[in-house]
């Protein structure tokens, strides 16, 4: 029965150019990297190697080592300063205050210096301190006070500024006239290690601690949350208060350090000095990604922003640009990054929205016939119509079931339960275990563990006693891949080999459960099959780029796997043992529906779930990804073609892949996207997705003593 | 006085020849074409480097205007950058400079301190330093400009002559200083209070920045006539500046009253602010002369050869007073024209 399919879904026909076309999209590669975090900041890093680029091709003598250096040198102090406005601007607030600061560390500094005759390290520790009064004055103020930041620290701005005016008035002569000295004191204003400059060298330092401690720790993302929405970080348990002051006591710190080494470098105390900065650090902030309205942005975002803003400046001054129109200059700039902010935050969601489906060709041969009066195995009937009902109104989507052998019957529910019907009727429910995401495929192992694939977390497990515990959530990630794809998405079903190793199928790792269909608009090879051996809880991909796996059953003999495809209507079989081991058959292909689970029959054979059936109209969609393209991005979603999953099917199949038999529930009264089926004891059990019950039919020619824990963990024994 | 300059300038030259390796055998017959030989290819092509620290005034505006026509002359090259009163620009185009690597470099120091290492730097790399006007702690081979502390003393001795003993007037005064840690405020306040020094009878009752804007002074201005309204005198480092204290003396109807002191060298603007008598008298340099100075002192350090740092000089610019109707016509320049 089988032809030429392949797992991957790759294309029978036409020629190389139009495989490869279908088969890697720049498209897909696209919307994949747009959704990297690190690609927030793309915008402004380009922008960043172009300016260089582009001073560094008009400017003589730009490229060079001896101007690198200096450039950094005087690149460092305003670094320092970007980075304290960014702080703040994350938590959610703003400090318009950095400049006062920076001049306010820069007289301390000197004051100390060369008034106070004090050695190098106090003056450091003295210009720190007084950066972080600053910062606490506004810490306290924002954080405990809830005062605006905006006015808070435009307030701490002139006041700061007026000090520093009327200290200048007193002692700016006597400083511009100092003559103390210190060979440490001159290493901060021009000394250099290794080639860097010592300024440069130390804001790489705080820089590199302060992105880490930012994007990679508790209080950095504590302060990242409150930027984010205050009011969720405190229902969060989050120190608000705290936090915020301490983050206005950061900003004070590191303006203050920015001013130490420019009073280290150049012992000014111009009456300009950091006069203006705070919109320098908010332009290069924003520019660099780092958004207004808090909770969105890093150091390294900052100093990208910097960096655009000094070599923005710095290249017009050298070209020769009256200074007037530098500083519009700037100022349009941060009109336009401020433009961008908006428009970026709004709508990049939505470009990779737009970009993400990428759908490829789905080739299928007509379907074979299921009219009644067909003959085939496939003809339609009504044997599922009379089906018993368990659990009515009770459950909610129980995609798989399963019955253990004290005859109860578990299945998963939407909300995230596991639950458990026992009686002689089933009549009894109870909550056997609460996972939380969403229950799909389960399976017994020996120890009479319930393990389960639980969409959006990955593979559990449930002792008999109810405890839940994680078996794995994580599987190796594939190189050269951008989605990390090593974090479990859509576990879908599993089955357990004679071995104890657990094999499971994930449907996509490109959509989540609650946009499983969109997988199907694709039609793309997003799934794999994964095996976890509890053994050396170690997680591994077996087979890669699978169109859409489904359902895992572990063949009678245990030495191959059967799995299916549910976009390519078709089950394929991996050898785990013998010598075929490692080999991928296609056992059956195009069936007149889509695949879904798997599971044992008493006779040997194998049941099958079609959770829908296929249409022509749907087939010849699926061979045109144009037209495909177009219907989701022109028309809303309950008007597009979708496979028809409003009937009930479920199969038998031998091990050679012959059909044996279909049982139906035409248009889906009572089994409508029909998912799984278990056969115990002489009935079959009936599960589906969206269904608000479970089924059951007698089988009246199964071996009424068969039941799946014995056929698996007990075969031969007694 | 323009040939005051020029004899100043042409002695400076004498004492460079002496200093540096003069060309072999500039005597005889051929010794003329030599040493336009040696002049000339000692000049052509050389750039020269200007960082005002600001342009849009007629100060700078007129020495770029003159330099530029100067060097050009000479068959040499100005670039200017204008940081535009920005301390950052100013040391990000000093720097930018020195990497350029012109033949010679003319600053306008902001104050004493901001550009002092960056100037060591250029001398260490090679390029002879002229300062004007507003000179560093770092000193280079030339400083162009007034002596400040003259300037001071002069207005000094103007003051104590209108409001000092026996002028009958209160004695008190108000200082309106530029930048507080530029050269021209400092060298300024050091004459101005060695001069009152010798009259006990001026009391300076207020001395604050107005760093080089007419809208503080103005401001300071206007609030030292509500504590002192029998103030005498008001001083400013800078016409420009000086404007604004003159406009809040004549807000309060005081013009005349109080007298209006101030050192600049804006030509035309300063030659109207005196006849209107909104300035009582400006203590006056001369600006396109200072210009050819800068070009003359930078001509004969290029074609001495001599090391940047080998020498330390100052062509002090000559200083006129102008008042109503009383001063020399050519003072008043338009660089516009």
């Amino acid at each position: 029965m089988s032809s030429g399919v392949r797992y991957n879904g790759a294309l029978m026909s036409g020629g190389i150019a139009r495989r490869l076309y279908h088969r890697w999209s720049l498209r897909l590669f696209l919307s994949e990297l747009l959704a990297k975090r690190w690609m927030e900041p793309a915008i402004p890093f380009v922008l960043m190697l172009a300016l260089i680029a582009y001073f560094g091709a008009v400017t003589p003598n730009y490229a060079t080592w001896g101007n690198a250096r200096q450039l950094g040198r005087e690149f460092a102090e305003m670094g320092f300063v970007v980075i304290a406005m960014a702080l703040v601007v994350i938590s959610g607030g703003i400090d318009l205050s950095v400049g006062s600061v920076f001049a306010f560390a820069n007289l301390t500094a000197l004051g100390l210096f060369q008034i106070g005759q004090l050695p190098v390290l106090p003056v450091i520790a003295g210009t720190l301190a007084a950066g972080a009064a600053v910062g606490a004055v506004n810490g306290v103020l924002v954080g405990y006070f809830k005062t605006r930041p905006f006015l808070t620290t435009l307030v701490t701005l002139i006041i700061l500024r007026a000090v520093v005016d009327l200290l200048s008035q007193h002692y700016s002569v006597q400083l511009a006239m100092g003559s103390n000295t210190s060979a440490l004191w001159d290493f901060l204003g021009g000394g250099a290690l290794l080639g860097i400059p010592s300024n440069l060298l130390v804001l790489g330092i705080v820089g590199g601690v302060g992105h880490v401690l930012l994007s990679r720790s508790r209080p950095g993302w504590h302060l990242t949350a409150i930027g984010s929405s205050r009011k969720a970080a405190r229902h969060a348990g989050i120190a608000v208060e705290s936090t915020l002051c301490l983050t206005y006591v950061a900003s004070g710190m590191l303006a203050a350090a920015g001013g130490l080494f420019y009073a280290a470098r150049l012992s000014s105390t111009g009456s300009d000095t950091g006069v203006g900065w705070e919109v320098n650090a908010l332009t290069a902030a924003v520019l660099g990604g780092v958004s207004l309205s808090g909770g969105r942005g890093t150091v390294a975002r900052a100093v990208i922003g910097a960096v655009i803003v000094f070599v923005l400046v710095n290249g017009l001054v050298r070209m020769g640009f009256p200074g007037a129109l530098t500083s519009t200059a700037l100022g349009a700039v941060l009109l336009f990054a401020v433009g961008v902010d908006v428009k970026w935050a709004k709508n990049r969601v939505k470009a990779i929205q737009k970009i993400y489906l990428n759908p490829t060709v789905v080739e299928l041969p007509p379907a074979p016939s299921t009219a009644r009066d067909s003959g085939t195995p496939f003809a339609e009937n009504d044997r599922l119509r009379d089906s018993e009902e368990i659990g009515l109104d009770q459950v909610e989507g129980p995609e798989d079931v399963i019955l253990d052998r004290q005859d109860r019957l578990y299945c998963g529910t939407r909300d995230g339960l596991i639950l458990r019907f026992s009686g002689p009727r089933f009549e009894q429910r109870e909550v056997f275990a609460r996972i939380g995401g969403r229950p799909l495929g389960m399976a017994f192992d020996r120890d009479e563990n319930l393990l389960v694939c639980v969409g959006g977390m990955g593979l559990y497990g449930v002792t008999p006693q109810g405890k839940v515990y994680k078996a794995t959530d994580e599987t190796n990630r594939s190189w050269f891949k951008l989605n990390d794809d090593s974090r479990l998405r859509l576990a879908d079903d599993l089955d357990i080999a004679p071995d104890g190793k657990i094999y499971f199928s994930e449907a996509t790792i490109r959509y989540e459960m609650h946009s499983w269909h969109l997988d199907g608009m694709e039609g793309r090879a997003n799934g794999r099959l994964i095996c976890y051996d509890p053994a050396t809880r170690r997680t591994r991909t077996v087979i890669k780029d699978i169109v859409f796996p489904n359902g895992v059953c572990v063949a009678h003999d245990g030495q191959s796997l059967l799995f299916a495809s549910t976009w390519l209507c078709s089950i394929f079989r991996y050898w785990i043992d013998g010598p075929k081991k490692g080999k991928i058959e296609t056992l059956i292909d195009n069936l007149p529906g889509y695949t879904d689970n798997i599971n044992r029959a008493s006779d040997g054979c194998y049941w099958l779930a079609l959770v829908g059936i296929r249409s022509p109209a749907f087939d010849l969609a699926m061979r045109n990804p144009g037209f495909r393209l177009r219907m989701v991005k022109q028309i809303p979603p309950d008007e597009w073609i979708l496979p028809g999953i409003n009937n009930g099917c479920v199969l038998k199949f031998n091990e050679k892949g012959e059909v044996l038999e279909s049982l139906w529930d035409p248009g889906g009264r009572k089994h409508a996207t029909l998912t799984s089926m278990r056969e115990h004891k002489g009935w079959l059990y009936l599960g589906g997705l969206e269904n608000n019950r479970i089924g059951r039919i007698r089988l009246p020619d199964a071996d009424p003593d068969w039941n799946g824990f014995d056929d698996y963990w007990r075969k031969g024994k007694a | 006085m323009l040939k005051t300059t020029r004899c100043a300038a042409a002695a400076l030259a004498l004492a460079f020849a002496a200093a540096a390796d003069p060309p072999a055998g500039l005597s005889g017959a051929n010794s003329s074409a030599e040493l336009n030989a040696h002049a000339l290819a000692s000049l052509k092509g050389k750039t020269v480097a200007w960082l005002p620290v600001n342009m849009g005034v007629p100060l700078t505006e007129i020495w770029t205007k003159v330099m530029r026509e100067e060097a050009q002359a000479r068959g040499m090259k100005l670039v200017m950058r204008d940081p535009n009163f920005s301390t950052t620009a100013g040391l990000q185009a000093l720097s930018s400079l020195i990497g350029d690597k012109p033949d010679l470099l003319v600053v306008h120091n902001p104050n004493v301190q901001l550009y002092a290492k960056e100037l060591k730097r250029a001398e260490e790399a090679g390029i002879p330093v002229i300062q004007v006007n507003m000179v560093s702690n770092y000193k280079t081979a030339a400083y162009i400009g007034p002596d400040w502390n003259a300037v001071g003393r002069l207005l000094g001795q103007e003051v104590i002559r209108q409001c000092g003993s026996g002028s009958g007037k209160s004695g008190k005064v108000s200082v309106i200083q530029g930048e507080l840690t530029s050269g021209v405020s400092i060298g300024q306040m050091e004459g101005l209070n060695a001069a009152f020094a010798k009259d006990p009878s001026i009391r300076v009752v207020s001395s604050q920045a107005g760093n080089w804007d007419a809208n503080k002074a103005h401001d300071i201005t206007a609030t030292v006539l509500q504590q002192h309204p029998d103030l005498c005198a008001s001083v400013g480092f800078w016409s420009t500046m000086e404007i604004g204290a003159a406009q809040a003396i004549k807000s309060a109807g005081k013009l005349g009253q109080v007298k209006v002191y101030a050192s600049g060298g804006e030509g035309k603007v300063d030659c109207e602010n005196v006849d209107s008598g909104l300035i009582t008298k400006v203590l006056s340099y001369d600006a396109p002369d200072q210009a050819k100075a800068i070009i003359q002192v930078g001509s004969f350090i290029l074609q001495s050869g001599a090391r940047p740092d080998a020498f330390r000089v100052a062509n002090f610019s000559t200083l006129h007073w102008m008042e109503k109707g009383k001063y020399d016509p050519a003072l008043c320049y338009d660089w516009t024209l």
